[in-house]
């Protein structure tokens, strides 16, 4: 009969009218994203051997590292910032490393306001904020 | 096809209408210019190019590896196929073996993309004729899938999962029971999507019959993937040349009659339904294993031409490689569907309505991004 | 409680009467005073209006919808006509800005003259006119100008189909419009508004006129460009319509005319078919304010589940199929009535 599939339809728009609704949120309740998220990097300066293969590995030359040659003829991480607007977050810098010096983190929050303030100084960052201490705390105090 | 008559001294002009590149539904920045003869088409023309960004030419100065994260951003509703298309290239070109592992979890999470793309595609379709309501349903599914995505690789759109020789990631705890939980509520939403929207008498008079292509002038115009189908054409590449572990699944490959923009429709919703029963297949017969071939540091392809392709979701997905044994590929073309679909699209605007040439342009399910790379 | 207003309005007469004026200025002054009352009440209507369609699409695409501005959302549109007030008001280079300009002046006139007639409960409007069935059909159908003239003005191809695109349906849908009331009018042999009302005392209009309720529906739903026929302002191919260049202020007209012209379809639906103010226990101007937000409601589900419907299938269905539908309707009604009087006469009744 002519008006059925009509008369179908609507039976489900009001079927989902009551349905629980899935918007989230989001300033109030922060999403918990799953520990693969590649939403951030943070950088560990112990581990660091500044070997300069996570910046080859990156398509698009986000990431540069200075580094120094100190007495023993080692070389020491003097500097490493990730130019964010032009990363593609695939992780093949993560995926490269061969200490796991950089590490993935979940705070997606990195709007900024100027091109400048896109660039991240890991290497600073790494003093105030290292990885698998502050950071977890932090999103720890989040997710409540 | 009835352009509207002119009989007599009822004479109409014909006006020029500039469709896009701001325009609600034309799927990205393309643009038609239109000559109407009041409601009707009369004559389209494509107007494409608006999103290139050289992604062919940025492949030539990136090696082997890093040209993965610029192939999901062709085709963005589908970039785990684009992943997979471009990688299995490389590895034929390599002569790699992949672990099986690998190949089933590429498997699964290839169909969930094509799913993800379908449902795009239904979407956007409902959406062209003000089908609000569908197109949430459908994209609330489609988050369900993105949110796997973001368990096992960690992104959700631009994907970036699949690595020559492998995967990168194994499946993460938690993984397989969501997945179990999606493959159980997603037929439910299929037939209330189908109730919405595929036995809606409005749609269905909007879309039968409406821009007919037969089989033979789809060939022509080399379209590929379910809008071929859709024609009569039973061409699918996962049937016909197996690649990867395709010839080990049991499923069908829905084909139209009338090539009509409910054709085209309808082979998105049945795939997806096919899609699942490879999605069951694979996770019951998921092995244990290694997920990565030994693959050497440093890619070097011998000197050489390489062809590979799969089913995407838009069409057959091919990548031509031309390697001249270095680490950097020497030149990269991409077949991509969308835009070999693009190019019927003025063959099907012709004539009819201009509310119905939206549609068609919806029905063909083309991605801008993959249109002009 | 059911003449809380009428009280009041008889507290205001009385306070202009005591100025010592004559008669008539008395009643010209309570025309007034009534007319502003009624606008006001439309006024937060559409507002409240334009927040309930937002959030209950939201609740049937399991969205919220807007939750944030006040609580549940309720001042999202007073932010909203805000935002756009203070917006550039653009007036297209090309536009004939006579045109133009008066569309977005006018757009509210004819569905607030509607508004003058429709009796909110008993005793509640601003003037009952003898005719005022006839007067709402003549007064609603101005608004195909008006929309033309914003398509025609704005000297935008959109534009101008979707101008072209309101004229063809709102001058079909009309016919069949009018027709779904004939059978209503046959049936209290009166246009007078609060007559119809006082009929469906016992019983409502909708039972004895289904058929009618369903095509008033459809082609109301069609006359105020809303649900499945939304084709002049057809977002996927006009981008707005008619109101495609129209910015800030004078958007803002056009959109809140909308909702105010949703409003009166179902004042008009409620006047006629679901008897108006009649009910059980509730004062009259609250049934009468249910039923019309029950209407209100069924109009916003069916927007939200139907697709847009083309251009000529609408016709097509106005013509072949509304059309012949509301004329049988209308032979059965007559038959029905003589039927009905010849049993009466007979005595079997």
């Amino acid at each position: 009969m002519f008006g059925e599939g009509l008369l179908k339809g609507l039976g489900v728009t009001i079927k989902h009218f009551f349905a629980p609704k899935i918007t989230e949120q989001y300033p109030e309740v922060k999403p918990k994203l799953p520990p693969l998220v590649k939403s951030r990097f943070r950088l560990n300066r112990e581990k660091c051997i500044a070997c300069g293969i996570c910046a080859n590995a990156c398509p698009n030359k986000v990431i540069t590292v200075n580094s120094e040659k100190d007495e023993n003829n080692k070389k020491r991480l003097t500097g490493y910032e990730m130019n964010l607007q032009y990363c593609l977050f695939c992780g093949l810098c993560v995926e490269s490393c061969p200490t796991k010096a950089i590490e993935i983190d979940q705070d997606f929050e990195l709007a900024a306001y100027t091109r400048e303030n896109t660039k991240m100084d890991m290497y600073k960052e790494a003093l105030t904020n290292p990885p698998g201490t502050a950071a977890k705390e932090d999103k720890g105090g989040k997710d409540a | 096809m009835a352009i509207a008559k002119q009989e007599g001294n009822f004479r109409t002009q014909e006006f020029i209408l500039n469709m896009g590149p701001q325009h609600p539904s034309t799927h990205g920045v393309y643009r038609a210019i239109l000559t109407l003869d009041g409601e009707y088409v009369v004559d389209l023309e494509n107007v494409i190019g608006y999103l290139h960004r050289g992604i062919e030419k940025l492949a030539e100065s990136r090696t082997y590896t890093q040209f993965i994260p610029y192939t999901d951003r062709m085709d963005y509703l589908a970039g785990m196929l684009n992943n997979w298309g471009y990688v299995m290239t490389v590895e034929k070109a390599l002569g790699l073996e992949i672990p099986e592992r690998a190949e089933y979890i590429r498997i699964i999470v290839g169909e969930l993309q094509r799913i993800a793309s379908h449902l795009v595609m239904v979407a956007s379709m409902a959406l062209d004729m003000n089908g609000y309501t569908a197109w949430m349903y459908a994209f609330y599914d489609r988050e369900k899938i993105l949110d796997l995505f973001e368990m096992i690789c960690g992104s959700r759109l631009t994907t970036s999962f699949m690595r020559v020789g492998g995967v990168p990631n194994d499946i993460p705890e938690g993984f397989l029971p969501k997945l179990e939980e999606f493959l159980k509520e997603f037929p439910k939403r299929l037939d209330d999507f189908d109730n919405v929207i595929t036995g809606n008498e409005i749609f269905i008079k909007r879309t039968k019959g409406i821009a007919p292509i037969d089989g033979e002038t789809a060939l022509d115009y080399g379209l590929t993937g379910p809008n071929l189908r859709a024609s009569g054409v039973n061409f699918d590449l996962r049937k016909v040349r197996p690649y990867s572990i395709y010839d080990r699944f049991d499923f069908e490959v829905p084909v139209g009659t009338n090539g009509d923009n409910f054709d085209r429709y309808n082979m998105r919703m049945l795939e997806m339904r096919q899609s699942l029963r490879i999605i069951r297949q694979a996770v019951d017969n998921l092995p244990e294993g290694s997920i990565m071939a030994k693959v050497p540091k440093v890619l070097r392809i011998p000197a050489g031409e390489t062809y590979g392709h799969i089913e995407g979701a838009k069409g057959i997905l091919g990548f031509y490689l031309v390697s001249d044994g270095g680490t950097k590929p020497y030149r990269i073309h991409v077949h991509a569907p969308s835009f070999v679909n693009l190019g019927i699209y003025p063959y099907m605007a012709k004539g009819t309505m201009l509310q119905d040439a939206i549609a068609s342009l919806a029905s063909i399910d083309i991605v801008l991004g993959e249109v002009d790379r | 409680m059911d003449n809380i207003f009428i009280n009041i309005a008889g507290w205001i007469r009385d306070f202009i009467a005591g100025f010592g004026l004559s008669e008539g200025l008395v009643y010209l002054a309570m025309v007034l005073v009534k007319f502003v009352a009624v606008l006001v009440f439309v006024l937060l209507n559409v507002v409240f209006l334009v927040y309930m369609e937002r959030r209950v699409a939201g609740f049937f695409q399991e969205r919220l919808g807007p939750n944030r501005v006040g609580p549940q959302g309720i001042f999202q549109l007073v932010m909203d006509i805000l935002k756009l007030l203070s917006k550039e008001d653009i007036v297209p280079a090309g536009a004939d800005k006579l045109v133009y300009k008066t569309a977005a002046y006018v757009i509210f006139v004819p569905t607030m003259l509607v508004y003058m007639v429709i009796p909110f409960g008993k005793g509640m409007n601003v003037i009952d006119l003898n005719m005022g069935l006839f007067y709402i059909l003549a007064v609603s159908s101005l608004t195909t100008l008006i929309i033309f003239m914003a398509g025609w003005g704005s000297r935008n191809k959109y534009s101008l189909i979707g101008g072209m695109r309101a004229v063809a349906q709102m001058v079909s849908y009309e016919i069949p419009f009018v027709f779904s009331f004939l059978g209503v009018i046959m049936l209290t042999g009166s246009l007078k508004l609060s007559t119809i009302v006082e009929a469906q005392q016992d019983v409502w209009f909708i039972v004895l006129q289904p058929i009618a309720f369903i095509i008033f529906l459809i082609a109301g739903n069609a006359e105020i460009n809303r649900g499945p026929f939304d084709l002049p302002e057809g977002e996927q191919e006009l981008v707005a319509g008619y109101h495609t260049e129209y910015t800030a202020g004078r958007f803002a007209m056009f959109y809140m005319a909308e909702y105010a012209n949703l409003l009166a379809m179902a004042a008009i639906g409620t006047t006629v078919f679901l008897g108006g103010w009649h009910g059980p226990w509730l004062p009259g101007w609250l049934w009468f304010f249910i039923k019309m937000y029950i209407l209100v409601f069924g109009q916003m589900w069916v927007r939200w589940t139907f697709p847009r419907i083309r251009i000529d299938h609408m016709m097509h269905f106005n013509w072949k199929v509304l059309l012949p539908i509301s004329l049988a309707n209308i032979l059965v009604t007559g038959i029905g009535i003589k039927a009905y009087e010849m049993l009466r006469t007979m005595g079997w009744w």
